[in-house]
């Protein structure tokens, strides 16, 4: 939508927008390291990645279960 | 959608409007459909409070002295569904816009001639709702989460509600897809996402947790409608449905609801606290992502609501784990205010106070809520005084108390006014005292096996359903004392500079005279 | 500028509308998602016969009363079960005939709803004959028995000492098909 840095949008490696979708599922993240995301990650792939964290979440949940069950 | 472009821009030069009763009703103006969000929320506030006085004047004393049973059921449905879906909610979307355009230094909200419309959906689904009392049969006494088979088998009343909550969607629905709109697309040049204060933060994650789960709600009342009036049966066993069912759908929506009634606030608090510290937010990055971290766990948690519903171990300890670690990004939140208070040079006027307040009895709030969220002590207190005194800790001292401050520390901007210093402290001093008295002691109710939603009570609860009730009294009657200072600032308070908070770094402070003209930033501001 | 702005703004809130309207849908779609997860992870297994699997080992240590109960709701039928209780041993098959009899003069078409007390002893209840399965149809003043055959498992907690097995008849609306076909 708004573009003002466009120069580098989208050229985020797959392990930096994991280690980002990571970082805000703690909730704590680094100023430069935010600023550097900020730069490199386009919205859609904040999102599609956070889907992917919510579904590993759950599934790690889950699995902490049946070890709690087993 | 041409209605839409010719609005957009017809109306930044348009500073005829028509005067009286009808700049109201046909204005298009952020900043008058705000103040019209604020005073119907207020209104509602005192509609739910009043029934809250009702429930509170019934259980004084052991025994039936005031409100027959049914009558009861009625109020605490009431209650629920107004304090819920027509103070907190529509306050919350008042703080949007006013503040929004304001914060990210945009004209107006994207559509305005929708926010008109969303705003006056409001008054005819109250009506609605609070005419449902005089029905044959009286309003929903189901519970303010409506349940089957209560809410099948009820009468008119119950249809009434079914169209109310029908309404307030929609108009949640407008309104979110407008602050949305306006916070992606009209930002000032050099705004960017991540210099965006934090209340607009949370509103943007808010308003999208809003068109998430409001539809669901549409859908699940609609199922409700049809179960009642069409011969379906989602809800009815004899027809293979199955009540169960509703509650998982009615908390697929109402888990996520609870954080949308909550991440504004923390973005009214996150606006206060540096302010009256002198100091930028602490983590404002780690801010950010702890409140989307919140939005997308809030959608995995619902079922700790129905822990006695019936469900197998391995569903109660998933849902009990992920509840818990919840904790984790509201922790994180909760230390980056405290560190941001840390060594600034504050100050106590009104807004830090209730920002303070905020703190202090949300974290017991968020406590309880842990302490609800493990299984065992959950099959305890299920339905018992102390969910109720969890809830309001986050309700009341969580949400209430962040929308005094907002309103404290924005009242200056909006009307060009001073509030009365010395009342507003009084007003939160009496407030934080009688809040404590009257949920506090709930808690012990709660633990010692009080129900929820019973009129009557065994005499061993006698005691502290009388402090509860004399400190609800007070904590009512403190509201008005807010309604008097909020009149008192608008008519006759002290004409107030262009920043009175001197730590206040938002555009709405140094870039707008006080009060805020009728249209602003007809020229974007340009944010370095 | 404003005319780009505009026509963004338009684009966003269809996109919105959109995601809005999936969203209605989806609550919609929670609904036969539920039953298939119901199905699949065998919760709520109330209307299907369930298999024998192994052969299950008859407990002659122990009595368990099982007291039979018969409801009707909103239907003219009169309905229940030809003996109030039975002695059993937990790991015995039993089989218990249940009578209704239509007192109307129309056809009418009904479903039973079985109901447990204690709430967990579907987990130790297996039921390879009910007349819950099905829907039943009975012509105006037709009488029928039917039979349920059923075994309490031995895993049934030692300190149970009494169970219920409740059935309530609903009517079912004229060309809705039964509960689970």
């Amino acid at each position: 939508m708004h573009n003002q840095d466009t120069q580098k949008k989208g050229s985020a490696s797959i392990w930096q927008i994991a280690k980002a979708v990571m970082f805000a599922f703690m909730g704590i993240r680094k100023k430069s390291d935010l600023e550097n995301d900020a730069a490199t990650l386009t919205p859609a792939q904040v999102i599609i990645g956070g889907i992917i964290g919510a579904v590993l979440f759950v599934l790690g949940v889950m699995f902490v279960v049946r070890l709690v069950v087993s | 959608m041409a209605a839409v472009h010719g609005d957009v821009h017809g109306h930044e030069h348009d500073d005829h409007h028509p005067s009286g009763i009808m700049r109201w009703i046909t204005t298009t103006n952020h900043k008058d459909i705000g103040t019209m969000y604020l005073w119907f929320s207020f209104a509602m506030f005192l509609v739910g409070g009043t029934l809250a006085m009702g429930i509170r004047a019934e259980l004084y004393q052991p025994g039936i002295q005031i409100l027959e049973p049914e009558l009861f059921n009625q109020f605490t449905t009431l209650h629920g569904l107004i304090m819920v879906f027509g103070a907190i909610m529509p306050a919350f979307v008042g703080f949007a816009n006013w503040q929004v355009p304001l914060m990210i230094g945009a004209p107006d909200m994207a559509f305005a001639r929708m926010n008109n419309w969303s705003f006056w959906l409001l008054p005819v689904a109250a009506t609605l709702l609070v005419s449902s009392f005089f029905v044959p049969g009286g309003a929903a006494a189901g519970g303010w989460t409506f349940y089957p088979p209560l809410s099948t088998q009820g009468g008119l009343g119950v249809d009434l509600m079914i169209f109310s909550v029908h309404i307030l969607g929609a108009s949640s629905i407008m309104g979110s897809i407008n602050i949305i709109t306006t916070i992606l697309n009209m930002r000032a040049p050099g705004m960017t996402l991540m210099k965006m204060p934090l209340f607009v933060w949370t509103w943007l994650i808010t308003a999208y947790l809003l068109v998430l789960v409001m539809p669901v709600l549409a859908g699940v009342v609609t199922m409700l409608l049809t179960d009642r009036h069409f011969g379906t049966s989602f809800f009815n066993a004899a027809g293979g449905g199955d009540p169960v069912m509703f509650q998982h759908i009615f908390w697929f929506f109402g888990h996520p609801e609870v954080y949308i009634m909550i991440l504004p606030s923390f973005g009214i608090v996150s606006e206060v606290i540096p302010t009256f510290s002198r100091k930028p937010l602490f983590g404002y990055s780690s801010m950010v992502y702890a409140t989307a971290s919140i939005a997308i766990l809030s959608c995995v948690v619902w079922a700790h609501h129905m822990f006695t519903a019936g469900m197998p171990t391995v569903g109660q300890l998933f849902f009990m784990y992920a509840t818990m670690l919840i904790a984790v990004p509201t922790g994180v939140k909760v230390f980056n205010w405290t560190a941001t208070m840390w060594r600034g040079s504050m100050s106590f006027e009104t807004p830090m106070l209730f920002a303070i307040g905020f703190i202090f009895l949300f974290v017991i709030g968020g406590f309880s809520g842990v302490i609800c969220a493990i299984v065992p002590i959950d099959i305890q207190v299920q339905d018992t005084y102390y969910v109720i005194a969890h809830f309001h800790y986050v309700l009341v001292s969580g949400s209430l108390f962040a929308l005094f401050a907002g309103a404290y520390y924005w009242i200056p901007k909006w009307t060009g006014r001073m509030y009365n210093e010395t009342l507003g402290k009084w007003h939160f001093w009496l407030s934080m005292f009688f809040f404590n008295l009257t949920f506090f002691v709930q808690h012990f109710l709660g633990l010692a096996g009080m129900p929820r939603r019973i009129p009557d009570y065994n005499l061993q609860f006698a005691d502290f359903n009388m402090i509860s009730s004399i400190g609800a009294f007070g904590f009512g009657s403190t509201q008005l004392l807010f309604l008097y200072i909020m009149i008192n600032c608008i008519r006759s308070g002290e004409k107030a500079p262009q920043k009175p908070w001197d730590g206040a770094t938002t555009l709405e402070w140094t870039h707008l005279p006080t009060p805020a003209p009728y249209h602003s930033f007809e020229k974007p501001p340009v944010v370095n | 500028m404003v005319e780009n702005k505009s026509i963004a703004n338009v684009l966003m809130l269809k996109k919105l509308l959109i995601f809005t309207l999936i969203m209605f849908v989806f609550g919609f779609a929670l609904v036969p998602f539920y039953e298939k997860f119901c199905e699949v992870t065998g919760i709520n297994n109330l209307l299907r016969p369930d298999i024998q699997a192994k052969e299950i080992q008859v407990d002659e240590s122990r009595w368990i009363m099982v007291e039979f109960d018969a409801n009707t709701r909103g239907l003219p039928w009169q309905f229940k079960p030809l003996q109030t209780n039975a002695r059993i041993h937990p790991g015995e098959p039993v089989s218990v005939m249940y009578e209704i009899t239509n007192n109307s003069d129309r056809e009418i078409n009904g479903q039973a709803i079985p109901s447990y007390s204690p709430r967990f002893l579907d987990k130790y209840l297996k039921k390879f004959e009910c007349f819950c399965f099905t829907k039943q149809t009975l012509k105006p003043n037709e009488t029928r028995q039917m039979p349920v055959q059923f075994v309490i498992e031995p895993e049934l907690p030692a300190d149970i000492q009494t169970v219920t097995i409740s059935y309530t008849f609903f009517e079912l609306a004229a060309g809705v098909s039964a509960v689970n076909k």
